[in-house]
């Protein structure tokens, strides 16, 4: 039982941004009051069905936000198999630190997750963690290899929400075809890692003059952009359902428009570092900037801004993609690919961007909640009444030194690292249930 | 560096001229002639004095002498004492000191320690029959058993003091310094 | 002009004067290389370690050589003695080198930003003996030196760079450093290994090298790797020596008494003829020359004193 009073409620799929008090039982949203008007406390006992006050947990959200809780749909939680770097447990707890109540994780662990058993487990590894809901992304072939296809249908049974070979990009346009086609059978989205191995080459960042500056081996923009072009193609031919994953380059959001305006069920998320960070910003003996798809440049990032804001692109998605400190602190050509995200993605996309007037708080919501949720099928993504109880509530001015000691991931491999941020969660529910509060894991009894 | 104050001239231009001169006549005295003499003069206010010297000599004998210049930082004793290593300049000995008598020249002889350096610098070069040492001052205070062959003067002074040696090639003037 | 850096690892951060404070040591040393007996003490005691993970006899020796004549303990870290090849992290190295109290490391690594990688772990100076395709200051520096022991100035001096820019730290070097010192630079290659983004370096770049010869005071040939033929990178080593082989008679194009550089090792007929190569436009071997004054008087200035940081 939980009385939320005096919060701005920030809900798009309701089109609220308001004041608000909301009413929790039974892990879901019970009753929703918006404006200034105030719940008595006869209709709060009375929505709840108990007698005294006492008995209702009240929470104060005087100046604070109230969000439905952030759907991730990309992060890497590493299990099985490297679990030195992260696994279901830390990558949930670093999930709801950073706001995140849903996360769809991606399938190219080891063994990678082709197999219903495997699916399960992910599955019952993020129950066991009993914090964000784990949802598992399944390989779309066999092994990774990019020729059989997996037994889609079996996987959706054991809960895979999505199918991706993310962390690589299907090579074969004849195998992402009749992925496409294949997959109309669970009606789940494939997800598609584009990037054309051909042109990506050795390269370790965008290529450009920075990485001409650096002398490190450059990925052109086309590495990405021809095969979501090819991807958007396909999907139209085959009326597949496609999502493409990490969109850095302004080319692949000119096509996303356009094949959207072709009516292709096509959706597209974008990583906070890719708006916040450009390949002028990478240093050589920081390998926290190596990430791929690499870091854009100037122009691309304010396309992809612009495409974020008309809707062409769909929603934000972190790419949480943790490195043991091992395997970073190597010269930048060696080290591998990924930024650890889901803990400082959404302050910093708020000091940046809602901060800067770029964006507003209701639109942020929308791509980081609302429309992942709805383009995965999930629950959440909005507070309605009978809604789950996935919350967040967020102190627009709560400042906050990242460290390696703060951070909930067994990981540390983010450019933010020791940089000041403002904008962080205070609390989060799932299910109703508190599992995070003042920047703390709620420790299970 | 702290600024010194002069606490009295030692040498004026005149001195300078006549302890040369002196110094020139003396060289070719002791060693009966000219033959076989080379100069070698010690960087920095070593090679104005020796190419005064060889012009002296060139005067009245009407010999001019070979001329080297040696830069002794490479082989300094003290490299790994100081902070930031010293600017090193050429060295340049367009001749061979084999079987030579060597006249070292250097404006001031104190510890002794450029000269040990430049000894060594002078045997990389070749191995010369005779090396002999001309100063302009010896201050005294040695710390290596080295002594000068020709003095322009002595002068005792306290380990305190330090003698400026000002040459017009080098300097703004032409004189010998006692600083405190 | 007193020289602060505790470690050389590119030319982006040295001034004009700096690089002629190197180029004015190294005349010192070069007086060296000429003695009888070409040993110094002015390094006694001080330890040097080369670590090279790319193969590089002539930079190795080099180096090496430099070290010795001025005294100074020259370990050789092979690669394939050492454990770089079982797996030793560049960190592991450098903590390994740092227990060593070694003075000053040289490192050649295939990874841009080895060098600096290393700096940054290590209180020991470093040398940049050449990292990926991001720099190799100390072969532009010999390079400095051998032009103005030919000309004196920089000023008003043009200089083309010809060859696989994409992919070549010397030219990277280079042309970062001939700028500062007042050179004109023109990057020459075909569009494969001269993209657009070379355009950073603010030098001018062309496709034509015959366009580009007249006026030119030096030529400098970069090498070939041939394996770029396989990557579709140029057709053919026949086209290229074509396009951009150097000889005799493109030299005599330029209409003055230019001199030709390459880093070595060359591919004689492919970037540079034969002829043109032992010709007396060629200050190919002086280069080797120059190269060993050169680091003698990097590794004076950057270990010649206790510390070579001010604070």
């Amino acid at each position: 039982m939980l009385w939320l009073k005096n919060v701005h409620l920030v809900d798009p799929g309701q089109g609220i941004s308001d004041k608000a008090s909301l009413l929790i039982k039974d892990g879901k949203v019970a009753k929703l009051c918006r404006g200034e008007k105030q719940l008595t406390e006869e209709e709060v006992l009375m929505t709840l069905g108990v007698s005294e006050l006492k008995d209702v947990k009240q929470v104060d959200g005087e100046g604070k936000f109230l969000f439905p809780g952030l759907v991730d749909a990309h992060v890497h939680f590493r299990e099985p198999g490297q679990e030195d770097k992260e696994d279901i447990n830390s990558g949930s707890r670093a999930a709801v630190r950073g706001g995140f109540t849903s996360v769809l994780a991606m399938a190219n662990t080891q063994p990678v997750i082709d197999t219903r058993a495997l699916v399960e487990f992910v599955r019952l590894q993020g129950e066991r963690a009993g914090l964000a809901r784990v949802y598992p992304v399944a390989a779309v072939t066999k092994g990774f290899q990019g020729r059989e296809l997996t037994e889609m249908v079996d996987l959706q049974k054991g809960g895979a929400v999505a199918f991706s070979d993310d962390g690589l990009g299907i090579q074969s346009a004849e195998t992402m075809r009749l992925a496409l086609e294949y997959a109309k059978l669970t009606g789940c989205p494939l997800i598609s890692h584009c990037e054309d191995t051909s042109l990506a080459g050795q390269g370790v960042m965008r290529k450009g003059e920075a990485s001409a500056r650096l002398g490190l081996k450059g990925i052109p923009a086309s590495a990405e952009s021809v095969m979501v072009a090819r991807d958007a193609l396909l999907a139209g031919e085959t009326g597949g359902k496609i999502h493409i994953a990490h969109v850095s380059t302004k080319e692949s959001v000119w096509v996303i428009r356009a094949a959207k305006k072709l009516g292709i069920d096509i959706s597209a998320e974008v990583n906070p570092h890719h708006l916040l960070l450009t390949d002028e910003d990478v240093q050589l003996t920081n390998s926290s900037y190596k990430v791929n798809p690499p870091l854009p440049s100037r122009e691309d990032q304010e396309v992809l801004l612009e495409g974020l804001l008309d809707g062409t692109l769909d929603m934000l998605a972190t790419d949480h993609a943790p490195h043991t400190w091992e395997e970073k602190m190597r010269p930048f050509a060696e080290a591998p690919f990924g930024i650890n995200g889901l803990e400082t993605a959404l302050a910093a996309l708020w000091q940046e961007l809602v901060l800067k007037d770029k964006i507003k708080p209701e639109k942020l919501i929308e791509l980081w909640s609302l429309n992942p949720a709805k383009r995965f099928a999930l629950q959440g993504g909005t507070l309605k009444a009978g809604s789950p109880a996935d919350m967040v509530l967020f102190d627009p001015e709560w400042q906050e030194r990242v460290t390696a000691e703060s951070l909930e991931s067994k990981a540390q491999n983010t450019p933010f690292l020791e940089k000041e941020l403002q904008g962080f969660p205070i609390m989060v529910w799932v299910g109703g249930k508190l599992v995070m509060k003042n920047r703390k894991i709620v420790e299970k009894q | 560096m702290t600024k010194r104050i002069p606490k009295h001239k030692i040498m004026d231009a005149d001195g300078i001229r006549r302890a040369i001169t002196r110094i020139s006549h003396e060289i070719v005295e002791k060693n009966k002639g000219t033959e076989n003499l080379v100069l070698i003069g010690i960087r920095t206010r070593g090679v104005p004095l020796a190419e005064r010297i060889q012009a002296r000599i060139l005067d009245f004998e009407n010999v001019k002498l070979p001329l080297g210049l040696l830069d002794i930082t490479l082989y300094r004793d003290d490299l790994s004492m100081i902070d930031v290593q010293p600017v090193i300049h050429e060295t340049k000995v367009p001749f061979s000191i084999e079987g030579k008598t060597v006249i070292l020249v250097d404006d001031v002889l104190y510890t002794g320690r450029t000269v040990r350096a430049a000894l060594d610098a002078l045997i990389d070069l070749g191995r010369p029959q005779k090396i002999q040492l001309a100063v302009l001052i010896d201050r005294g205070h040695r710390e290596l058993p080295i002594r000068a062959d020709y003095v322009g003067k002595n002068i005792p002074t306290s380990s305190r003091e330090i003698i400026s040696v000002c040459l017009s090639e080098i300097d703004n003037s032409e004189e010998v310094l006692l600083l405190e | 002009m007193r020289w602060r850096h505790k470690d050389l690892l590119d030319l982006d951060n040295l001034s004009a004067q700096e690089i002629e404070l190197v180029l004015q040591s190294a005349l010192s040393m070069k007086e060296v290389l000429f003695r009888p007996i070409k040993k110094l003490p002015t390094l006694r005691g001080k330890s040097i370690a080369l670590m090279f993970y790319e193969n590089s006899t002539r930079t190795r020796t080099s180096f090496e050589t430099a070290g010795k004549i001025l005294g100074a303990d020259v370990t050789n870290f092979s690669v394939a003695q050492s454990s770089v090849n079982k797996g030793e992290s560049l960190l592991d190295t450098a903590k390994t080198l740092q227990a060593m109290n070694i003075d000053l490391v040289i490192i050649r690594h295939a990874c841009s930003g080895a060098s600096e990688f290393l700096a940054k772990q290590l209180k020991a100076g470093v040398i940049n003996g050449g990292d990926g395709q991001h720099a190799h200051p100390t072969q532009a520096l010999l390079d400095f030196f051998t032009m103005k022991d030919r000309w004196g100035e920089f000023k008003g001096k043009k200089v083309l760079i010809v060859g696989d820019i994409l992919h070549s730290r010397v030219a990277r070097s280079n042309a970062l450093g001939l700028k500062k010192l007042g050179a004109e630079v023109v990057l020459i290659g075909p569009p494969t290994l001269l993209p657009p983004e070379m355009g950073y370096l603010g030098v001018r770049t062309s496709f034509d090298l015959d366009s580009e010869l007249p006026g030119a005071d030096a030529v400098m040939a970069l090498r070939l790797q041939m394996e770029r033929q396989q990557s579709g990178l140029f057709p053919s080593l026949r086209e290229y020596n074509r396009l951009y082989g150097l000889t005799r008679e493109r030299i005599a194009r330029t209409g003055k008494d230019t001199i030709v550089l390459h880093p070595g090792p060359l591919n004689r007929g492919v970037e540079i003829s034969s002829d043109l190569a032992d010709s007396v436009q060629s200050v190919i071997e002086e280069q080797v020359t120059n190269g060993v004054a050169v680091r003698m008087a990097l590794i004076y200035l950057l270990i010649g004193g206790t510390s070579n940081v001010m604070a």
